[in-house]
């Protein structure tokens, strides 16, 4: 999945089957006949011998330092860009050659099936760009254009048409190989891919055409590559320090927080497993990367509030009182206080103060109802109960994945959302999920320590009669502090 | 003392300088204006004029809070180095129109900035309207061989010569500018000059790279395409620009996000109010006069802003949180279950170094030889100044702690920190 959006290499070419073998070799052939056809349109002369040797130089270059997914979606094809100037300087023949020669002498060190595969298709871009670029009344070479509009007209519109029907192919043929290795539809694989990669296509075809203005018409020659791509590469550093940097505060988030939790002996790893179960559902409510990563964020900070409640308070067993319980549902107020001032978490303010609110009105701190409850909020909650039953407990075994679902279905429409629900469902028929085994000496520990997410626990702290180790009192909610304070 | 003065004497000359440039610049070309000689180079100097003002209002603060205008920089660039938009040399315009009307578009790209209530800072744009200056006067007037300047010149020149040419004049240009920068924020941050240079030209490396050859590529592409190559050629910069601003923001929000978790040990009772940020502003400061790198003070302050993390693995909180007054073997104890912590992250390795070091007494370093990041010694010393003084410490307690740290000179604190905290500490009174 995080495939598609860039191009080149399928990577999932590891079990190679007669299939996939056949695909590729269909793709080589018809590489090599696009190629022959090149030739015989436009062969290369003596005074090709210096871009081609150039450009193939650049080509390895730009293949071989492709970092891919770096930020998100954000990925550079360098080769796409030399490509699309060979096309213009060369013509087909040469942009075959400069394909070829880019992804088979690359320095990375990819399967040979996948250096072939990308040699071959990228070989058949360059030649397909050239005819493009040929019939559409491009001037190879760019030469004798003078003048802003004939360079436009000679160059530009050609050089962005080859660019467009590059990007077609591309997809086209990627999906094709996709389809036979993971079974994605082709549809949905190209509609996806021009989707997230034809606006970038637009910027290579862009700075393809500045390339080879600067190549031909002013006159600068092969030393153009150096400016056109300093830009360029300063940019892709940024990215990828971007990247890095993303990654080092999210790992950092969660470590930290995990760590600061480690107060509460149940909520060890709880909130990592929360984040993963949310990143699940926003799978099957197809929900926004944006909205993906806010989610996932509040899933992992939801219980940050526990830090203020006292240890003895979380860590008593039976013996717990009434007022204790009114401490413990402060929590989500108190998360609430002590992340509304991290600017980036604004998405998921929401849901860490109100992730223990139910649809019937009897969850807390501020009894909303139904769709009143945040989005995020209801995912949250439904997370959180499916972890808290699936994680072994001192006073009973975990649930199994289809004893748990039961048991929120039960509570569906009460409790939770069936919507989100059903979500879950969905999400964990597509992945694998273990319930957690508590360590035995983690356990002994924490003995009969009150859990606040067991679904259970939301009944006692709403004041409804269920089977509960605890008495209660209406009056809990009295004793929580009143919402102005959280604001 | 005198390194701050200096340091403000330089700012007011980058200051002064920016403003007789463009003062001197604008009321040349306003007395030798002819409408004549204007005419051919009219739409190159207005197409020039535009790109400015508009890169102005699209600025980028760049890591460490330094203030670029990229476009604008590479636009002005390439203004002083075109060479033959007018078809013959002698119609070409001057060095000295360049400067002016850089300067009118700066002032006018800025109003949006005030406008909206953003700071402008008059330093950087003098800074980097010398740095154009400066371009223009490499390529437009300096006479290099026979009492002729690059733009004569570069007639017999091959393109890719003069590609070179150029790259290495808005090289030069850009490298002041990152010169004058440097001598401003060394005094700023009470650091050594050397060390803040080094800083500098780290952190301006890359954007160097991408505007010297934005800024030749518009200069060549004028030839052939006219005013068209300036929004063109600057449309990878563009990329460039968003890519910087991106890395910029999420290293903004890494430092927040630090800060806040700092404050989690504070909300949780186990710390006192306030006592990690002022451990950490104090420990930057301290970082900067003992001369460490950017890339180090960022680490300690890193390290300052969760030195008590390891708290949190106690079951009750030590009362007030104050680390001083906790016995030895605790306090190591504090040190090590935060170096875990931090370790747990797998980024900030440099960090659990330093916390894992900041309790060891200085002593070991002189008889056995340990060796002890400064970093950890800086936060030992901090940390047991704000433990001892509290928030809001006035001349009283401040200097009654600085005596008990002195009981332990040299054997609990390095002696060398102490000075520096004593010369931070008088610099702020």
């Amino acid at each position: 999945m995080s495939d598609k959006g860039s191009k080149g290499r399928p990577r999932s070419v590891g079990v190679p089957s007669h299939a996939v073998a056949f695909y590729i070799a269909a793709v080589v052939l018809c590489a090599l006949g696009l190629a022959v056809l090149g030739w015989r349109t436009r062969p290369l002369n003596h005074h090709d011998v210096v871009p081609l040797v150039v450009l193939c130089a650049m080509g390895v270059l730009g293949s071989s330092s492709q970092e891919r997914n770096v930020g998100g979606r954000i990925g550079f094809s360098f080769t796409s860009i030399i490509l699309l100037a060979a096309v213009a300087i060369l013509g087909p023949f040469g942009a075959a050659v400069v394909g070829t020669v880019a992804h088979l002498l690359e320095l990375n060190k990819h399967p040979f099936q996948v250096r072939v595969f990308n040699s071959g298709m990228t070989s058949a871009f360059g030649a397909v760009g050239g005819f493009v670029y040929v019939l559409t009344d491009g001037a190879i070479g760019a030469t004798g254009v003078s003048g802003v509009g004939p360079i436009l007209i000679h160059v530009g519109a050609p050089l962005m048409l080859a660019d467009v029907v590059i990007c077609l192919l591309n997809a086209v043929i990627l999906s094709g190989i996709v389809r036979l290795t993971q079974g994605t539809p082709m549809r949905r694989f190209v509609l996806g891919m021009l989707g997230t990669s034809g606006p970038v296509y637009v910027g290579y075809g862009v700075i393809g055409f500045l390339f080879v203005i600067l190549w031909a018409p002013a006159g600068v020659g092969p030393a153009s590559a150096v400016l056109i791509l300093a830009p360029l590469f300063v940019a892709r550093w940024a990215f990828v320090q971007y990247g890095d940097q993303q990654r080092a505060h999210e790992r950092s988030l969660s470590a930290l927080v995990a760590a600061v939790e480690t107060k509460d002996l149940y909520t060890r790893g709880h909130s990592e497993r929360v984040a993963l179960l949310c990143d699940l559902m926003a799978g099957s409510l197809t929900l926004s990367q944006q909205d993906t990563e806010a989610l996932r964020f509040a899933g992992m900070l939801h219980d940050i509030g526990k830090l203020a409640i006292p240890t003895r308070v979380l860590r008593k067993g039976d013996g717990l009182l009434d007022a204790d319980l009114a401490i413990i549902a402060t929590h989500p107020e108190r998360g609430f206080e002590m992340v509304r001032d991290i600017d980036f978490l604004k998405g998921s303010f929401e849901a860490i103060l109100h992730h223990h609110e139910r649809m019937d009105g009897r969850g807390y701190p501020d009894g909303l109802v139904g769709e009143d409850i945040p989005l995020f909020a209801r995912i949250i909650s439904v997370a959180d109960a499916f972890d808290s039953l699936t994680t072994s407990r001192a006073h009973r075994e975990a649930y199994t994945v289809e004893e748990a679902l039961t048991e929120l279905q039960r509570r569906a429409g009460t409790h939770f959302d069936p919507t989100i629900v059903s979500a879950l469902e969905r999400g964990l028929a597509r992945q694998i999920w273990t319930p957690t085994q508590l360590e035995p000496a983690l356990m002994a520990t924490a003995g009969r320590a009150f859990d606040h997410d067991d679904p259970s626990a939301s009944d006692l702290m709403t004041g409804i009669a269920s089977p509960a180790p605890v008495g209660h009192t209406p009056k809990i909610m009295a004793a929580v502090p009143a919402r102005e304070d959280a604001r | 003392m005198s390194v701050g003065a200096r340091s403000l004497k330089i700012e007011a000359i980058i200051r002064v300088l920016g403003v007789a440039l463009a003062l001197g610049t604008i009321v040349a070309v306003g007395v030798h204006f002819h409408e004549a000689a204007m005419l051919p180079v009219a739409p190159v100097v207005g197409a020039f004029f535009v790109a400015i003002v508009i890169g102005e209002m699209f600025t980028v603060t760049l890591p460490g809070s330094r203030l670029t205008a990229p476009m604008a920089t590479a636009a002005a660039l390439a203004f002083a180095m075109t060479v033959d938009s007018p078809k013959t040399p002698s119609e070409s315009y001057e060095g000295v129109l360049v400067v002016a009307v850089t300067a009118i578009a700066m002032v006018i790209g800025s109003i949006p900035h005030v406008v909206r209530g953003r700071p402008v800072r008059l330093p950087d744009l003098a800074n980097r309207l010398i740095g154009i200056a400066v371009a223009a006067l490499l390529f437009r007037w300096l006479p290099i061989s026979h009492g002729r300047d690059v733009l004569d010149l570069q007639a017999g020149w091959p393109p890719y010569v003069l590609a070179l040419v150029m790259v290495l004049v808005s090289a030069l240009a850009l490298t002041i500018q990152v010169f004058l920068l440097a001598s401003v924020r060394a005094g700023r941050s009470h650091a050594p000059f050397v060390r803040t240079l080094e800083d500098e030209f780290r952190a301006a490396l890359g954007l160097t790279a991408a505007l010297s050859a934005t800024g030749t590529l518009i200069a060549l592409a004028e030839r052939p395409l006219g005013i068209v190559a300036i929004p063109l050629f600057l449309f990878p910069l563009v990329l460039t620009q968003f890519a910087v601003r991106r890395h910029s923001a999420i290293r903004r929000t890494y430092r927040q996000t630090i800060r806040t978790l700092s404050r989690l040990t504070e909300l949780a009772g186990y710390t006192e109010t306030g006592h990690a940020s002022r451990v950490a502003e104090l420990s930057i400061a301290m970082g900067h006069e003992l001369g460490m790198s950017e890339r180090d003070v960022l680490d300690l302050e890193y390290a300052a802003l969760l030195h008590d993390i390891g708290q949190v693995s106690l079951t009750e909180p030590i009362p007030g949180g104050a680390t001083v007054l906790a016995a030895p073997a605790d306090q190591r104890r504090i040190a090590h279950d935060g170096a875990e912590i931090v370790l747990q992250t797998g980024v900030l390795d440099n960090v659990a170094l330093i916390l894992e070091a900041q309790t060891t007494p200085y002593r070991q370093v002189r008889e056995l030889g340990q060796d002890l990041p400064l970093a950890s010694r800086i936060i030992k010393v901090c940390n047991a100044y704000d433990d001892l003084t509290g928030e809001g410490a006035d001349a009283a307690r401040s200097n009654a702690a600085i005596e008990r740290i002195h009981l332990g000179l040299g054997y609990e604190y390095d002696p060398r920190v102490v000075d520096a905290l004593i010369h931070v500490l008088a610099r702020g009174q």
